[in-house]
């Protein structure tokens, strides 16, 4: 880690912005737009892949139709990932090595504590939602204080949490998941649903987009560019000392963003239980887990793991690029392949990324 | 707590509780002493637990029951042994479990099909590790990006490529040539299991090296500041890329365990998970996750103590999936006294 921040430093007069815009050539300011705002390759990305796999879906290659309807299913997996994209979102802004692993933990906990709330005891869906939602975020709070208060570093931190979290989710009902009949109905959670008005003409697209993916955007949002919050975030992830000396409470804000990514993870716990029907002990640690790929899509997203840089525009197309590359590599291959091609593109694409990002930085100093 | 004061450098005051040490800490000393402050109290936690565990089941403190203990702590502290050098140099590496599925795939498929020889298919289970090691070596060290993206990168990469030589299913009939390495009478001398032996050797050498040669020192100047070790000389690059590749091929020989201490069946959740483990022996030893600092006697000591928490856990009657949970508090009581012990030099200087 150290040894690329030294390397940088190395390089003889990294370019500032200004040199790159006198440059000469329009390709050169076309490769230096996209390369310096996210959201531009990040568009230009998602038509590749959607071009690629509809011209794949003609000529026959794919096992099933690649088309808006299918697409506007599959958007059913990209709201608890944009989601908790847009908490690790939050936390990684906040700097010093923000990252918290251990939201996936957050999310089965939650969700076997919100199973537990709602299926066994019969509290009524809304208490059941808050309770989900306040134990998200004392969970955080508890990396929150951890690393904002004592300092520690937040990747070691959030990766015993992670550990602690998992093993309680598991103990806590001996492994079984909750899927009373409340559960079960909360799946018509996730149902794709007509959108009125204009809903004949377009795809019916799953409800939680508008019950949670839309309502947790805009507040975050609102949150990062129209609250003194959000710009004290930007705030100290860009150079804790300056934001000391010019009288930000360090501390409480980067304690707040941790426990705003818990709340977050505790609101996908709500979701997902309704997505599987049941409250799953395993439901955001089984496999990898989905806090890698949120991490994945928060860095395909523009948001600098040095913290400070990061946009929800990007997050967000990020997340929807990632799904529909997904849905689409799912139908290019029959059986259990497709899910081994996910792990590939997946791990392709954030290296990929992360190459990138590095070379954005040195060559134009970082994305917009 | 009541001014929750940022920054480590402004604590005032409130001097840990260990006067000698800051004594110590006082002098021209090069190297760290022999046996560290925290390597005495995990040997003294490890002990407690051993009698605790005693005396609450009295199996437990019967050759019938260590033995196991010592397979079991083999590949996680074969593994922590290159993770300390990735952790020393300021590096990390999550991917060391998706690593080992590919060696271990690569091993089991080689005995079962090919009736390769045992030496052979644990060298080839070696230099697997160690190319797969060089990637995520080259990509940290020449493509200049933090080591966690690469490695969780590269975690899933790896996954695939092993998955991908699983073909989706399972290797039966791991040939008794791999019992050297194993469970049973042909695995071990005057009751210690080789691979625990094998271990322990090479963990010995690397402490030697690290401590005792330049080279090894290079690794903490690295660690402490890349910056100022490249303005001494060191070839910082080419370090990070040795951490990583050491690691990797540390990973292939403990594949060969992991499989010798399974059943005849191999499948694809062979690695899974390990990299938190080793980690988190990693960290539990008393390296410190900024780079700089750490041994592998610490290491060996923190994966045992790992594995005496979920083996104590089992014996116990609890249910399994505990121990993760007091793994986990053990990190952060380590991350916390590191903490501390570095805020103790800064109120020394």
């Amino acid at each position: 880690m150290t040894s690329t921040a030294a390397a940088t430093k190395n390089d003889p007069s990294p370019e500032a912005p200004e040199n790159g815009a006198a440059e000469p050539g329009s390709l050169r300011r076309a490769l230096r737009a996209v390369l310096t705002r996210r959201e531009l390759l990040l568009v230009i990305l998602l038509v590749v892949v959607l071009v690629w796999m509809t011209a794949l879906g003609y000529g026959g290659y794919l096992t099933g139709p690649y088309d808006p309807d299918y697409l506007a299913g599959a958007l059913v997996d990209a709201v608890p990932l944009a989601m908790l994209a847009l908490a690790e979102l939050l936390v990684i802004v906040s700097g010093r090595g923000g990252i918290d692993l251990s939201i996936g933990s957050i999310v089965s906990l939650t969700g076997m504590v919100f199973g537990i709330a709602y299926g066994t005891w019969g509290w009524p869906l809304p208490l059941a939602i808050l309770l989900a939602v306040l134990v998200g975020g004392l969970l955080g709070a508890v990396n929150g204080v951890l690393v904002a208060w004592l300092g520690f570093p937040a990747l070691i931190t959030t990766l015993a949490t992670y550990y602690a979290y998992r093993s309680l989710a598991l103990v806590i009902n001996a492994q079984k998941p909750i899927s009373t009949p409340d559960i079960q109905a909360l799946y018509s959670l996730t149902g794709a649903v007509e959108i009125p008005v204009i809903g004949r003409d377009i795809p019916n697209v799953p409800l939680g987009v508008f019950t949670f993916l839309v309502p947790t955007v805009v507040v975050v949002w609102l949150l990062l560019a129209r609250t003194t919050y959000g710009r004290r975030l930007f705030a100290i992830g860009t150079n804790d000392v300056a934001a000391t000396w010019s009288g930000v409470p360090v501390a409480r804000t980067r304690l707040l963003a941790y426990v705003a990514a818990g709340v977050l993870a505790g609101v996908v716990a709500v979701y997902v239980t309704g997505q599987f029907a049941s409250a799953r002990p395993d439901a955001g640690t089984s496999g990898n887990g989905l806090a890698l790929p949120a991490i994945t899509i928060a860095v395909l997203g523009g948001v600098a793991i040095t913290g400070g840089i990061g946009r929800v525009s990007g997050v967000l197309l990020a997340a929807v690029l990632i799904t529909w590359l997904d849905a689409g590599i799912l139908l290019l291959f029959e059986g259990n392949d497709g899910s081994q091609f996910q792990l590939l593109a997946l791990g392709a694409v954030l290296v990929f990324c992360a190459l990138l990002n590095a070379y954005t930085i040195r060559r134009y100093g970082g994305t917009r | 707590m009541t001014p929750p004061s940022t920054q480590p450098s402004t604590q005032p005051s409130t001097p840990p509780s260990k006067p000698s040490r800051l004594g110590r800490a006082r002098g021209p000393r090069v190297l760290a002493p022999l046996v560290s402050g925290q390597e005495i109290v995990l040997l003294a936690v490890i002990g407690g637990l051993w009698l605790v565990l005693g005396l609450a089941t009295p199996a437990f403190l019967t050759a019938g029951s260590l033995r196991p203990l010592l397979i079991e702590v083999a590949p996680i502290a074969l593994i922590g042994v290159g993770m300390t050098l990735v952790i020393v140099a300021a590096g990390i590496d999550v991917s060391v479990g998706s690593q080992m599925m590919v060696c271990g795939v690569i091993t089991a498929r080689l005995l079962v099909e090919a009736h390769v020889a045992l030496p052979l298919a644990v060298l080839v289970s070696v230099l697997v590790g160690a190319a797969l090691g060089a990637v995520n070596g080259v990509l940290i060290a020449w493509g200049r990006v933090h080591a966690i993206i690469i490695t969780f990168g590269t975690l899933n990469l790896f996954q695939f490529v092993g998955r991908q030589i699983f073909g989706s299913q399972t290797v039966n009939g791991i040939p008794a040539t791999l019992d050297v390495f194993g469970r049973g009478e042909a695995g071990q001398v005057a009751g210690l299991p080789y691979s625990f032996l094998l271990t322990a050797l090479i963990a010995g050498a690397v402490w030697w090296y690290l401590r005792q040669t330049p080279g090894g020192r290079h690794f903490y100047a690295i660690g402490g500041d890349a910056l100022a070790a490249e303005l001494a000389g060191i070839r910082v690059r080419r370090r990070v890329l040795l951490t990583y590749v050491v690691t990797g091929a540390l990973v292939g020989l403990s594949a060969v365990f992991t499989i010798a201490k399974g059943t005849t069946t191999l499948d694809q959740s062979i690695g899974a998970g390990q990299e938190l483990a080793v980690i988190a022996a990693v960290i539990i030893g008393g390296t410190s996750i900024m780079g700089g600092r750490g041994s592998v006697l610490g290491t060996v000591l923190g994966a045992l103590l790992v594995q005496t928490v979920s083996s104590g856990v089992t014996q116990l009657g609890w249910p399994s999936n505990l121990s993760d949970l007091f793994v986990g508090v053990f990190v952060i009581i380590a991350v916390g006294t590191d903490l501390l012990r570095q805020r103790a030099r800064r109120a020394v200087r």
